[in-house]
């Protein structure tokens, strides 16, 4: 961690140090990387019924990977949540982008007012939004589709979160709808933070405000895009609320909306007649940790390292 | 290269007045300098000129050319901001070459204009650089660079040498000044450092609350300040003032005098209705010396004592409890606590009315002159 | 202001950008909107008129009487507020605690701990849920509100170390060198020095500390999914479950849980984007 300035030498204050970190240390320790590690070991084990717990090496990965049954739902629930990412990285990065890029344009009206309006979504609980949107798509209230009359698009309305073909899509959407709120707010921040009279400079230079954008103002926030987006993928590989809330544990139809988390809490859980089972639930969150692993690391060997700070 | 003419420019920011009528005409290839106190307006009207402000009320014309709503591009104007304004992401190379790639200029022509303002300035070494590896010094030259690729019909320089330290300030300051020999080009520059627009300038615009309070040379308002404000904001240190009361005009004269011992005839043209009147009387601290020889003489206890070596400043404290400044000898003996004497020419004297207004000074010897 | 002076393309393009700047508004607005006016409607008025404000004939509280009558919204309320405002207490003070000791004090191990310190901002606690679950056993905290506080505490302890760390840096060093020249002690400097200067950022990790833990669902759901002790957000989940077809009471449901995090939010949104842009999150 970078840092400026001379550090106080720690003997000179021991017990002040360590009373300083030994709370915050502990409960972390013991309530977050403690779980983190034991799921992995426990996804090592399996319980026979009635027996003990035994250490059972990779045969739970065997299952969830290879095993008919599993595999199928596993990899659907693979690709639906790359499918789930990829919307948000082609839809909302794109819109939050564009819209921090529009509000921090100088001398616009109504700045803050827009701001706080735009982000309201995200302030809500994912399960609020969800039932938001169940209920504006509903058929039975029709809302949705006089919605859609307004902008003479009335034919295209459907039972969209019923539908296979749309379900995932649809719940896509809502879940970019809430969430824009941070690509908005963290590069509208970054922005925020370039000089002002860089952008002078640059209207000076001829530029006008979509070239200080695309030319100025985008390559000096990248490190900020990169860090969304691989929020992003963390977020959304950790989903679990919106597909809970409105199409509930089996993610239908036909688990066409099922996510790794939807996955996880089945697994985890049991739902109808198959049981819960601990060591196939940590076994399946283990994998989803190998999987945001492999994306962070991405991150901060790929492409975090090529994106150099700006001094601005 | 172009000449520049403002005429009743005004801007206001709500409710809020910030120029209130500026007139200016520029000629070409003068170098003109804006000064003043922070807060003057001296910076907004250079942001009007480029136009990143919008202009309120009157007329802009560069060139001849009306430009009140006209983009900063088609104003034929570069820039130089006093935080540089570099762009980060780009190599010195790109931060001159950007404005030309805008404007779809011919790859060949944008390199050779490059690298001939690299000449100039000495950036030839650098130009593969980011400006987070350059010093102080080179950013300023690569923001200069930056301005002249554009080969602008007026440049506007931003206080660009507020960001360097003291030696590299003066250093820069002679650089600028070659500059303007070499490109004889139009060259607006603000500025709140009186030296800086004392050294640079053929024009000085003196800003004060949003008006201007005097355009001239050097020399003239150095000389003839027409107001209190630029007889006090030229010259360093500053002017000496102190109340005095008219006692009696004549044409040509006007006997003033104050408690504690001043009484001159000084050689100003002063209405009749002035008698009585409580006026200001302003003295330069280097027309003042210790002695009684001069007609127009102070004199209190000294209370502060500058020595610099060439010269040593007398902090007198006057009976009516003004201060004035004095400049004696380098090898002056008074000390503080001595009782000390201090006169000037009648010649060397200003005089305000109540509103600031300078007194028409009439047969005053050259030394006191702006005449060449 | 003049007019004339007013460049044209700057006229036109302020209006596409109002107009841009204005459909996303009402996108992100409309259907908040929509929810809560319906929530204060008759079946009727909510069918008929979906669109329409409430007016003399179509407007009701029957759906709010419903659900304070069948449901125990009081006291979900309650409990969300117990856990929030304990966990954020707690976080800011643990948190302000370790980041003053990884930027004020040079040990070894410092920048270790300050990254070990760091992984859960980026790796969900939801994946050790397995084992949180198990420990909550053993504790015998199941159905406890104690039990969502030890975990949320865990989770907001990452970003909030992190985001005032960042922000410990910039505090100047004259103050606390100061403070020992005069012979002040190190927990003094901390609580009587420190934490009052750091009131800015404290604003920023309160907020993104308290909206995920007022809007979690999963947590409450596998570690307290009843008793009485269920948060908000799983208490509207398994109200609606129970009411999905009684529109009345769904939505007023719905406005009862969005309504109180919306004024929070309008009261503190000021800060909050004071706090992301005066360098507190980098």
């Amino acid at each position: 961690m970078a840092h400026s300035g001379p550090m106080t030498d720690w003997r000179k204050a021991k017990l002040p140090v360590i009373a300083f970190l030994a709370p915050a240390t502990i409960i972390y320790t013991l309530f977050m990387i403690y779980p983190l590690l034991d799921s992995i070991r426990l996804s090592f084990y399996a319980t026979p019924s009635g027996g003990e717990a035994a250490f059972v090496g990779l045969d739970n990965y065997r299952t969830i990977l290879a095993d008919p049954d599993w595999a199928s739902v596993f990899w659907n629930s693979f690709w639906n949540n790359m499918k789930f990412f990829a919307v948000h990285m082609l839809v909302q990065n794109p819109i939050g982008i564009a819209l921090a890029g529009i509000l921090s344009l100088p001398q616009l009206r109504f700045r803050n007012t827009y701001r706080t309006m735009m982000i309201m979504p995200t302030m809500l609980s994912v399960v609020i939004v969800g039932f938001i949107w169940q209920l504006i798509l509903s058929p039975v209230w029709g809302v949705g589709a006089d919605l859609l009359d307004i902008v003479g698009l009335k034919s295209l309305f459907g039972p969209w979160l019923g539908k296979e073909a749309s379900a995932l899509i649809t719940l896509s959407f809502i879940s970019v709808w809430q969430w824009v709120g941070i690509p908005l707010m963290l590069i509208y921040a970054a922005l925020l933070a370039i000089p002002d009279d860089l952008v002078d400079a640059a209207v000076v230079d001829g530029a006008t405000h979509f070239e200080v954008f695309i030319h100025i103002k985008l390559p000096l926030v990248l490190p900020t895009v990169a860090m969304v987006s691989i929020l992003t993928f963390v977020g959304n590989f950790n989903a679990f609320d919106l597909i809970y809330a409105v199409k509930g544990a089996l993610a239908g139809p036909n688990f066409s909306t099922d996510i790794m988390g939807t996955l996880f809490y089945r697994t985890f859980f049991g739902y109808q007649l198959q049981l819960g089972n601990p060591h196939l639930g940590a076994t399946v969150a283990s994998l989803m940790f190998l999987i945001i692993l492999g994306g962070v690391l991405f991150y901060l060997f790929a492409i975090q390292r090529r994106l150099a700070r700006y001094q601005m | 290269m172009a000449d520049l003419k403002l005429d009743q420019i005004r801007k206001r920011y709500g409710a809020v007045d910030v120029l209130h009528g500026i007139d200016l005409d520029v000629k070409d290839g003068e170098f003109v300098v804006f000064v003043g106190p922070s807060g003057c307006g001296k910076s907004t009207l250079l942001r009007i000129i480029a136009g990143l402000e919008e202009i309120t009320g009157g007329e802009l014309m560069i060139d001849g050319d009306v430009v009140n709503t006209k983009s900063p591009r088609d104003r034929g104007i570069a820039m130089v901001f006093q935080s540089y304004a570099l762009y980060p992401h780009m190599t010195v190379y790109k931060n001159m070459a950007f404005g030309l790639k805008l404007d779809k200029q011919d790859k060949s022509a944008i390199d050779a204009r490059v690298r001939e303002a690299a000449r100039i300035l000495q950036l030839d070494q650098l130009l593969d650089r980011r400006p987070s590896e350059l010093s102080g010094g080179q950013r300023q030259r690569v923001a200069i660079g930056r301005a002249i690729v554009r080969q602008p019909k007026v440049f506007l320089f931003d206080e660009p040498l507020s960001n360097l330290d003291a030696a590299l300030r003066v250093q820069t300051r002679l650089e600028i000044a070659k500059l303007h020999q070499d490109l004889k080009s139009t060259i607006v520059y603000v500025t709140h450092d009186q030296v800086e627009a004392m050294t640079l300038a053929d024009k000085i615009v003196v800003m004060n609350g949003g008006n201007v309070e005097q355009v001239g040379s050097p020399m003239q308002l150095y000389h003839h300040p027409e107001t209190r404000f630029v007889a006090g904001f030229i010259g360093s240190p500053a002017m000496n003032f102190t109340n005095v009361r008219i006692d009696a005009v004549a044409p040509g004269k006007v006997t003033v005098s104050a408690p504690g011992g001043i009484k001159s005839v000084l050689p100003f043209e002063v209405p009749q209705s002035e008698v009585g009147k409580i006026v200001e009387l302003g003295i330069r601290p280097e027309h003042l010396a210790p002695g009684d020889e001069e007609t127009l003489s102070v004199n209190g206890e000294v209370d502060v004592v500058e020595k610099l070596g060439d010269s040593t400043y007398l902090y007198i404290k006057l009976a009516n409890g003004d201060r004035v400044t004095v400049r004696a000898p380098g090898h002056s003996r008074i000390k503080i606590g001595d009782m000390v004497t201090a006169s000037a020419p009648a010649g060397a004297a200003h005089l305000f009315d109540g509103d600031g207004k300078a007194f028409v000074k009439v047969d005053y010897p050259a030394e006191f002159s702006a005449e060449e | 202001m003049s007019f004339s002076n007013i460049r044209r393309e700057d006229a036109s393009r302020a209006v596409i950008v109002h107009a841009i700047l204005l459909t996303y508004t009402l996108v992100a607005l409309y259907p908040i909107f929509l929810i809560v006016i319906n929530a204060f409607k008759t079946r009727k008025g909510i069918f008929r008129d979906p669109m329409g404000l409430p007016n003399a004939e179509t407007f009701s509280i029957e759906g709010f009487t419903k659900v304070l009558a069948k449901s125990n919204f009081e006291l979900f309320f309650y409990n969300s507020f117990t856990v929030t405002i304990v966990t954020i207490v707690i976080v800011l003070l643990l948190a302000s605690m370790a980041a003053w000791a990884l930027s004020e004090y040079k040990f070894p191990g410092n920048t270790a701990l300050a990254l070990y310190l760091a992984i859960g901002i980026m790796v969900p606690i939801r994946l050790g849920s397995v084992s949180i679950l198990n420990l909550i056993v053993d504790l015998g905290l199941v159905n406890t509100l104690t039990a969502l506080v030890l975990v949320y505490v865990a989770q907001g302890l990452p970003l909030a170390i992190f985001i005032l760390t960042e922000f410990m840096h910039q505090i100047p060093k004259d103050l606390k060198e100061a403070a020992r020249c005069d012979g002040v002690g190190e927990f003094k400097i901390f609580f009587a020095i420190i934490l009052p200067l750091i009131r800015p950022a404290v604003a920023t990790v309160a907020v993104f500390t308290m909206i995920p833990i007022w809007n979690d669902l999963w947590f409450p759901l596998i570690l307290a999914p009843g008793d009485g002790k269920q948060t908000i957000t799983l208490g509207v989940q398994q109200f609606i479950g129970q009411y999905v077809t009684d529109w009345n009471a769904v939505l007023a449901s719905l406005s009862l849980a969005i309504i109180p995090i919306l004024i929070l939010y309008l009261i503190f949104s000021r800060q909050l984007i004071r706090g992301l842009t005066s360098g507190a999150v980098k």
